[in-house]
């Protein structure tokens, strides 16, 4: 390529933005279009560009100017900034119908003003939609307390299930029975048994409605505080139990003591093996504690670990049927008793040691449950190189992962060697969103070589360290692709036919990163994934909503 | 089909590919109001044409197709102005230019990160000649620096973003 003429090109391109390029610069860059075909690629790559950063400042995406940065920026100011996105696209999708009515008369388009709504933004957003803007501040996340132990739990009315590892923002906090432990970033541990509901005010303090709980509060959480109506309980460094009913209030203090204020701004001291009961009336009494009364946590931690063993016996039974499903083409449980030999065994039944796994680099490591194995992917070569051969149409790629972070522009679940037609590649992309692509043509041809299907952004940094599952599925006969996360669609989008292979095939390929044939030493892309796999099952098949919420169900741990 | 579900799929599409057609013809004639005025004409074209439509066919080079001959049009009709390129240009550039543009998406995906990589001074420069649009003039004087030394500026940030996507769009594939 030339490239005094590409710079030239460059400059009289940025003088027309400008509108300061005459007849004569225009005619000069006509003709070094003319005349070259380097010169063309090039000068519409650059226009392309404009025009995205002209959709970008049109879809209010711009970056927080340098000179004036938000302060409430972070994981709100993407969802902001992704709304926004939405809505204008909403907006330019009512424009669009909008002008066109303008023009058409008559009932064809009745349904747009008599009906409901056909085309909800979602559907008719792009596969661009809501990418998120990467903010340029250092990222924030919000809460109060964590939630470290769930056994058995109902939940009450409340939005969404909480799952362990969530933090909890001020609000309310309900379970119809089980039992959740809690821990409020000021250092104080509450075990709350069911039905119970509190609401938390902030890391030192949190009302309850009603409910038994107890409180662990070491020297460091001193001052931690519960309000039960017109009560307060504070403690000051020990473990206590409350019980809150329509009868009345009932503080028992184990160890330590606490003081109890009450709306006479009566303070009362209550010391270990004391208790002290509200009436109805507001009158207090002195009672003695009775410990076995509350769930203490060496008990919580028994009935978690008995919760953990069933589950995980659950799975097992589970994990033996499906490892028989015809539609299986690869199948990995990493659950193979710690061995020294450096291979994922394959766990598809009839047995076939042809599609044993070769480990590279990732080291054997706790699973979801302490009884089951799994491999963490750390460093650039970490990787599991399998060989699947074969022909096949539909493709379902689901696993359980534990992500500690996405540190790559591409972050590995599995990539076939390189990425030849009829290849699919399965990845997650720096900003959170799952990535699904199939290569549709031969490499010589000049089409463009696929449509790529990407969810909403999924991951965040809370999620870090926290196993959750993850699957794709792609119709070969329909063009259609669906993300799922724990079970649940994240996202649907459509192949157009044209970028559609005929058939889908694997060869060889890497769990966990990529690796593409090259010379020796050659260098590669790193797409490694930071984080552990511990199941691993790709169908030949499109497997439906209910059988991947299944496969979640199953292996929740 | 029936009409109702076909009318709908055909909304929806031309929805999707609002981008995609901007980006197609925004090259081709370099203004984004124009661009702006030709698209919205070419979704007009569309609509009469509805019947044309087949929502198993591909959308996309049915519609790049109009668009074509929209800014030709445009080009036709408006011989007094200047133009950026003029009609056998445009054929010329045509096919790689719709090929180009399917890809704006991932052009759009890759430009943020690669923006988050720029020095704050140079993404600045972008913020403000192209986010909101400030002439070359304007955006020395908002800097207090002469025309001369941001049009240089300029063009090194945006061969370095140029060059930053393309890399990107080359790891896709």
């Amino acid at each position: 390529m030339n490239t005094d003429r590409i710079e030239e090109l460059e400059s009289l391109l940025l003088a027309w933005e400008d509108g300061t390029l005459d007849e004569e610069g225009i005619e000069l860059l006509r003709a070094i279009l003319r005349t070259d075909e380097k010169a063309r690629t090039h000068f519409l790559q650059m226009q392309m560009l404009t025009a995205a950063m002209q959709l970008e400042g049109d879809a209010g995406l711009s970056l927080p100017p340098v000179d004036a940065l938000r302060s409430d920026a972070g994981p709100q100011a993407t969802s902001n900034a992704r709304s926004r996105d939405r809505a204008r696209r909403a907006y330019r999708l009512a424009a669009i119908v909008a002008g066109l009515l303008v023009c058409v008369l008559g009932g064809r388009l009745a349904w747009l003003e008599f009906g409901a709504d056909p085309v909800t933004p979602k559907e008719a957003v792009a596969t661009s939609d809501g990418l998120p803007t990467v903010s340029e501040e250092e990222p924030t996340a919000r809460g109060i307390a964590l939630v470290t132990k769930l056994v058995d739990v109902e939940w009450a009315d409340q939005p969404g299930p909480v799952e362990v590892g969530d933090a909890l923002t001020p609000g309310t906090f309900a379970i119809r029975s089980g039992f959740a432990q809690i821990e409020f970033f000021c250092g104080a541990t509450v075990i709350l048994e069911g039905p119970a509901e509190i609401n938390l005010e902030s890391p030192m303090l949190a009302t309850v409605l009603s409910g038994r709980l107890r409180a662990h509060v070491p020297p460091a959480a001193r001052g931690f505080s519960l309000d039960v109506g017109d009560m307060k309980v504070v403690d000051l460094g020990t473990e206590f139990g409350l019980s809150v009913s329509p009868e009345g209030a009932d503080v028992q203090v184990f160890d330590g003591e606490v003081e109890v204020q009450n709306r006479s701004d009566e303070r009362r001291r209550v010391t270990a093996g004391r208790g002290l009961v509200r009436k109805p009336g507001g009158e207090l009494e002195e009672t003695a504690a009775t410990a076995e009364n509350f769930v203490d946590f060496a008990d919580l931690e028994a009935r978690a670990q008995n919760q953990q063993n069933s589950r995980y016996a659950r799975w097992q039974d589970w994990s033996e049927s499906i490892r028989s499903d015809p539609r299986l083409i690869a199948c990995y449980m990493f659950d193979e008793p710690e061995s020294r030999r450096r291979v994922l065994e394959s766990s598809l039944l009839p047995t076939n040691s042809e599609l044993d796994g070769a480990i590279v680099g990732a080291r054997r490591v706790e699973g979801r449950w302490d009884q089951k194995g799994a491999l963490e992917f750390k460093r650039p070569g970490d990787q599991v190189r399998v060989q699947i051969p074969g022909e096949y149409g539909s493709l379902t790629f689901a696993c359980w992962a534990r992500i500690d972070s996405l540190d790559r522009w591409y972050n590995s679940l599995f990539l076939t060697d390189g990425y030849e037609e009829g290849e699919p590649h399965w990845q997650i992309r720096e900003s959170g969103e799952m990535h699904f692509s199939v290569r549709a043509h031969e490499r010589k041809t000049n089409k463009p070589p696929h449509r790529v299907i990407h969810s909403q952004p999924f991951w965040e940094p809370s999620m870090s360290g926290r196993w959750i599952h993850l699957a794709t599925v792609f119709d070969i006969e329909t063009g259609r692709v669906s993300h799922y996360l724990n079970g649940r669609v994240l996202d649907r989008n459509t192949i157009p036919e044209n970028l559609l292979p005929e058939s889908t095939r694997i060869g060889t390929a890497s769990i966990g990163n990529w690796s593409v044939p090259t010379k020796p030493d050659a260098s590669f892309a790193i797409r490694n994934l930071n984080g552990r796999i511990d199941e691993f099952l790709l169908f030949a098949a499109a497997l439906t909503d209910d059988e991947i919420r299944d496969i979640y169900e199953h292996g929740k741990p | 089909m029936d009409q109702t579900s076909n009318t709908e799929d055909f909304i929806r599409q031309l929805a999707e590919h609002q981008n995609r057609l901007y980006g197609y013809v925004y090259s081709l004639v370099g203004d984004h109001s124009r661009a702006a005025d030709v698209v919205q004409e070419t979704n007009l074209v569309l609509w009469r044409k509805i019947e044309e439509f087949q929502s198993d066919k591909p959308f996309l080079p049915w519609a790049f197709a109009i668009a074509r001959f929209q800014v030709l049009a445009h080009l036709r009709d408006r011989k007094r102005e200047r133009m950026l390129l003029d009609a056998s240009l445009v054929e010329t550039l045509s096919a790689e230019a719709e090929e180009q543009a399917s890809q704006i998406d991932s052009v759009r995906e890759a430009l943020r990160l690669c923006l988050q990589r720029l020095e704050p001074d140079h993404r600045e420069l972008i913020e403000r000649r192209y986010f909101r649009s400030m002439s070359v003039a304007d955006v020395a004087e908002a800097l207090n620096r002469t025309v001369g030394a941001v049009k240089v500026a300029l063009l090194r940030v945006r061969r370095q973003l140029a060059g930053c996507v393309q890399k990107r769009l080359a790891a896709e594939s």
